[in-house]
């Protein structure tokens, strides 16, 4: 038996795919977490008030999800309802973190691939290549920019953000400070759609070239947007299945009886499953239970999606072209919400501290993340993340079992598999440090 | 234009961490045009550091075997290597810190096979490599990341959080007891310790510009102690904390004192003081801290 270690770059944290080949013939596929963070284990004892702040370190890309769904877990444990301009600034600083992860995952992470470049920074040799790349590496970085400045202005702190408070936020966003943002998004929209286009267009030539956009077989999805309403700072669970109907949604207190969470020998990560099934989270599970995103520029590229793919959309190298969607909808929605009113109204509501079981869910950009906390004597005595590149470990096995397939044969084994393994996990777009919380 | 392979070729070893320092660093467009950037396995597919890098950063603190392997590694490749962040300077937040039942718990459910194995701490990275420059920060700002590449030695670095916030300290505003760690309505252009915040500002070296207290949040003292402190034992930063509190408030010693030991400052404030009491590790002199 040969087994051959491919290490990942371009993704976050440190993982490995390990592939077993036997007699010319693919035994095993893997997806390994090399590292251990141990939230769980650390926040044990600590006051629960205090966690909010230890919580986003969990991992400094998804840390304004972490943030959100630690202060509505205490909020759910201390019975109280943050009021509704909260909510919508809880939003802003959501839409700033898809925008900033999806741009980094679309164009620091994946365009490299559609081009067989090692990064986003290198440059060709002849100099039309070279001012092409240098220009669509500064609107890349324009672009991610904006989430960043997004969760800035929503968050307080451009990472680990400490405006969401237990009960609501600590203060309101100015009105020349929101106009400020959205001139900039006005700005920049239309580079940001060029640089989808460009990336798009990067992809079909991709699948023409390799036959393939990887593992299609029908799975189940699962996010917390609604079919109309894109809210990422959500109230419930919905799952598709393979058929393309939608199976009963559920509520985060209940979300044991649906999603079965496991450890892995091999791998600091656990995996999950739906009812015992491979299931599959993320841009593609959300653009699947989608019926509108509510804005013109993103509704657009959805329609065009779902008309040149169709509807559920199954092969992997979708979960690319809908981080693009929703790269545009996400700047769409943000300006949107800027117009309104953020400045005034009631931003947060009291709260008398007790003990209890709490739940707390948003829609990160890898999907559903929740926290459960059992808060004792106010302190954590138990905590629980349930982490959305957990729902996809099964998936991506899968998928890296179909790539090793298909260049594993009688010949050998066929040196494109080294990129093709890259390619199906970064479709997969997972998050290390959250994984092994 | 000037073609990139002229350009000083800098790299980036991400040890045990959270990812955070690198989206900052990411924040920053400006390196683009100053500098080759030959590794960080974040943004570029490469799995070796060339032997020829000028700087090295290193994010993250020692949690497994692996991470030691790397590190001596990427030192022996590199002109100059920088620590990043307050994983990098003290283990961060996997530092244990005494506390023994989540170690253990930790420990118990650590091991796979064939996989790294966790040591029993998170470690600074000063105990196996020699380090030329010190940024701490949870994260580093893009701006103190520009500075560490190009001109630490002529860096202005405010020498307290204090400098850069811009709040005035009053003398007749003694708050009696603890505000708690955020909540309620903080007053614009008001000291937060005048509001019965506990800010820590007055002992943590500037230079993030402040950032957290204009906005109206405390000072949890990511980028650690001022120069005064450093290399000291943990009482001289607390003490002066202690100090701070008397003269400003009349809240009683033992609230501030809980406060100050609990787990949401011990994440920053006490992981640096605590560090110091490792006598075998080299002195953190204040020319090598940005």
């Amino acid at each position: 038996m040969t087994t051959i270690t491919y290490p990942l770059s371009r993704i976050e944290g440190h993982a490995r795919v390990v592939i077993d080949v036997y007699d010319n013939e693919v035994f095993r596929a893997d997806f390994q977490a090399m590292e251990m963070r141990g939230f769980s284990h650390y926040v044990r004892g600590v006051p629960a008030e205090q966690i909010t702040v230890i919580v986003p370190r969990i991992c400094g890309v998804c840390s304004t999800a972490h943030q959100v769904a630690s202060v509505k877990a205490l909020e759910d444990v201390f019975g109280i309802t943050p009021p509704p301009l909260a909510s919508d600034i809880r939003e802003v600083l959501l839409l700033g973190q898809l925008i900033q992860n999806q741009a980094t995952s679309l164009f620091i992470f994946t365009m490299p691939d559609r081009t067989n470049a090692s990064s986003l920074f290198e440059l060709s040799q002849s100099e039309a290549g070279k001012a092409r790349e240098f220009s669509l590496a500064q609107m890349a970085l324009k672009i991610r920019k904006i989430g960043t400045d997004l969760i800035t202005l929503a968050g307080g702190q451009f990472i680990h953000p400490i405006k969401t408070v237990i009960g609501g936020v600590s203060s309101g966003i100015k009105r020349e400070k929101a106009d400020q943002m959205i001139l900039t998004i006005q700005e920049l929209l239309p580079v940001a759609t060029e640089l989808v286009d460009i990336y798009w267009e990067m992809s079909m030539e991709m699948g023409d070239r390799i036959g393939s956009w990887g593992d299609d077989e029908p799975t189940h999805y699962l996010a917390s947007t609604e079919a109309n309403n894109y809210c990422l700072n959500s109230q419930r669970l919905r799952v598709m299945q393979p058929d393309g109907t939608e199976a009963p949604s559920f509520d985060p207190h209940d979300f044991e009886a649906y999603l079965q969470i496991a450890e892995s020998e091999y791998s600091y990560a656990g995996v999950s499953s739906y009812m015992g099934q491979i299931l599959r989270a993320n841009s593609l599970a959300r653009i699947n239970l989608t019926e509108s995103l509510g804005t013109p520029r993103a509704d657009a590229y959805l329609r065009r999606f779902v008309q040149t793919f169709g509807k559920p959309a199954h092969a992997i190298m979708f979960f690319d072209l809908c981080r693009g969607i929703e790269l545009v909808y996400a700047l769409e929605k943000a300006q949107q919400m800027l117009e309104g009113d953020l400045e005034h109204g009631e931003t947060e509501v009291g709260y008398a501290p007790k003990d209890g079981t709490g739940f707390g869910l948003v829609e990160a950009p890898r999907g559903p993340l929740i926290h459960r906390y059992e808060v004792e004597n106010g302190l954590i005595k138990t905590a629980d993340f349930v982490i959305p590149t957990v729902h996809n470990m099964l998936a991506i096995r899968r998928a890296l079992t179909v790539a090793a397939k298909r260049y594993v044969g009688p010949e050998g084994i066929n040196a494109e598999l080294e990129r093709a393994v890259g390619r199906v996990v970064r479709a997969f777009d997972p998050c290390i440090a959250c994984a092994t919380k | 234009m000037e073609t990139s392979k002229d350009l000083p070729k800098f790299a980036v070893l991400q040890l045990s961490g959270c990812s955070g320092c690198e989206v900052s660093l990411l924040n920053s467009d400006e390196w683009i045009n100053n500098f080759q950037l030959v590794y960080m396995p974040l943004v570029v597919t490469s799995n070796k550091i060339p032997d020829d890098v000028e700087v090295l950063l290193v994010t993250g603190g020692v949690r497994t075997d692996e991470d030691i392997h790397n590190l001596r590694k990427g030192r022996s490749r590199t002109k100059k290597l920088i620590a990043v962040g307050t994983c990098a300077l003290s283990g961060g937040v996997a530092q244990f810190k005494g506390n023994h039942i989540a170690r253990e718990s930790f420990l118990k459910a650590s091991h796979r096979l064939r996989l790294p194995d966790m040591l029993p701490n998170a470690y600074p990275i000063d105990r196996f490599v020699d380090v030329d420059l010190y940024l701490p920060g949870c994260p580093p700002t893009p701006q103190l990341f520009m500075t560490a590449l190009k001109d630490p030695e002529n860096a202005k670095i405010a020498a307290i959080v204090c400098q850069e916030c811009g709040r005035q300290k009053l003398n007749d505003m003694r708050p009696t007891s603890i505000t708690g760690p955020r909540s309620g309505v903080v007053l614009p252009d008001i000291c937060l310790v005048n509001q019965g915040y506990i800010c820590v500002g007055t002992s943590t070296r500037g230079g993030c510009g402040a950032l957290c207290t204009r906005p109206g949040h405390a000072c949890v003292g990511c980028r650690g102690p001022a120069n005064p402190y450093l290399n000291k034992e943990p009482k001289f930063v607390l003490d002066n904390l202690r100090r701070v509190f008397a003269r400003m408030t009349d809240i009683p010693a033992e609230e501030i004192d809980a406060v100050l030991e609990s787990p949401w400052l011990s994440l920053f404030l006490g992981q640096f003081t605590d560090y110091t009491q490792e006598a075998d590790l080299p002195l953190r002199t204040k020319e090598k801290m940005l």
